[in-house]
């Protein structure tokens, strides 16, 4: 990638400030970690009395201790903020992701569809005889506009067969005192109740 | 940098919890080191270990962390991302909404089935 890319003053300065933050710290801990090395060197000759240097000596320690400290937990919530960062900015991990989840979605849909549709072609022969069943019974009252699974078909099968013409299925239509139907299965409405009784061969 | 790029998200975060480790030691060996000094008698050997441990690990965490500034250097920009995957999800929860449909269809025409069946046993 080139240097070229102007990022916005914000980013630009906040990763800046990220970097400073990194610097400041590891030079923090290696400085403080040295110095506490050096003072406990003893030393023969000092300026104030043995125990005063003492005290010192331990007083800076602590001190110096605890900015080591100081330094390694700024450098924990820069990692944080790092992370942060990388989660919310990093975009090609980001398309990454949402291109799995996609994808891994959309095979779901697609098994849940195809299990669905064989379901569906399994059960079509068992439903088309349930549906015959339902609607010879005195249970099934339909109109002519609203034909069962089993009569659709066994209308489109008369229409294609040369014996079994529309005029045959016209009349199976309207109220005929005698006419058979192939399978005298036809329902006609009586009273609007289904009291009708079935002709069957 | 490079390798960075062809690394997907989930490496590079598992990245900077290794370096949290890795302070986490730094501050170890330095503790370490100073309680070895405070003995009367010290271990050599390992205050040397400990030392090379303490600044190894200073390196890496110094540059790792630098790594990862100058990738996001490189990939940041000011925008937001607007990438979703709400369509696909809603897409794929309908298709789950016509399999529960389908089986609770299923469920009723079932029990009605075995009550025309107890029916006509009856």
């Amino acid at each position: 990638m080139a240097n070229q890319r102007v990022l916005p003053q914000s980013k630009e300065t906040l990763l800046q400030n990220y970097n400073k933050r990194l610097k400041d710290d590891i030079r923090s801990i290696m400085d403080n970690f040295t110095e506490i090395i050096k003072t406990a060197k003893i030393e023969d000759e000092t300026q104030v009395s043995r125990p005063t240097q003492a005290e010192q000596d331990h007083y800076e320690m602590h001190v110096r201790a605890a900015n080591i400290v100081r330094a390694g937990e700024s450098l924990m919530k820069l990692v944080s903020d790092l992370k942060q960062f990388l989660i919310l900015n990093d975009f090609p991990s980001v398309n990454d992701a949402i291109s799995q989840q996609n994808q891994q979605l959309r095979a779901l849909q697609d098994e849940c569809d195809k299990k669905l549709t064989s379901l569906r072609d399994e059960i079509a022969v068992d439903l088309y005889e349930l549906e015959e069943e339902y609607y010879s019974s005195s249970y099934g009252q339909w109109n002519s506009t609203d034909l069962p699974l089993c009569e659709a078909y066994r209308r489109r099968d008369s229409w294609a067969s040369p014996d079994g013409s529309s005029s045959s299925t016209q009349d199976d239509r309207e109220d005929s005192d005698g006419t058979p139907s192939q399978e005298a299965n036809a329902q006609h409405h009586v009273n609007g109740h289904g009291t009708a009784s079935t002709e069957k061969p | 940098a490079d390798t960075y790029s062809t690394r997907n998200e989930s490496f590079r975060l598992r990245l900077l919890e290794e370096v949290e480790k890795e302070i986490a030691v730094v501050l170890q060996c330095a503790g370490n080191i100073v309680l070895e000094l405070s003995k009367d008698k010290h271990n050599a050997s390992l205050l040397d270990r400990q030392l090379v441990q303490f600044q190894t690990s200073i390196n890496r965490v110094e540059s790792e962390l630098s790594a990862q500034i100058r990738y996001l250097t490189q990939v940041a920009t000011g925008q937001p991302h607007e990438g979703s995957t709400y369509s696909t999800r809603k897409d794929c929860q309908m298709s789950l909404n016509r399999a529960e449909y389908a089986k609770v269809k299923l469920g009723e025409l079932g029990r009605t089935c075995e009550a025309m069946l107890e029916q006509q046993q009856i």
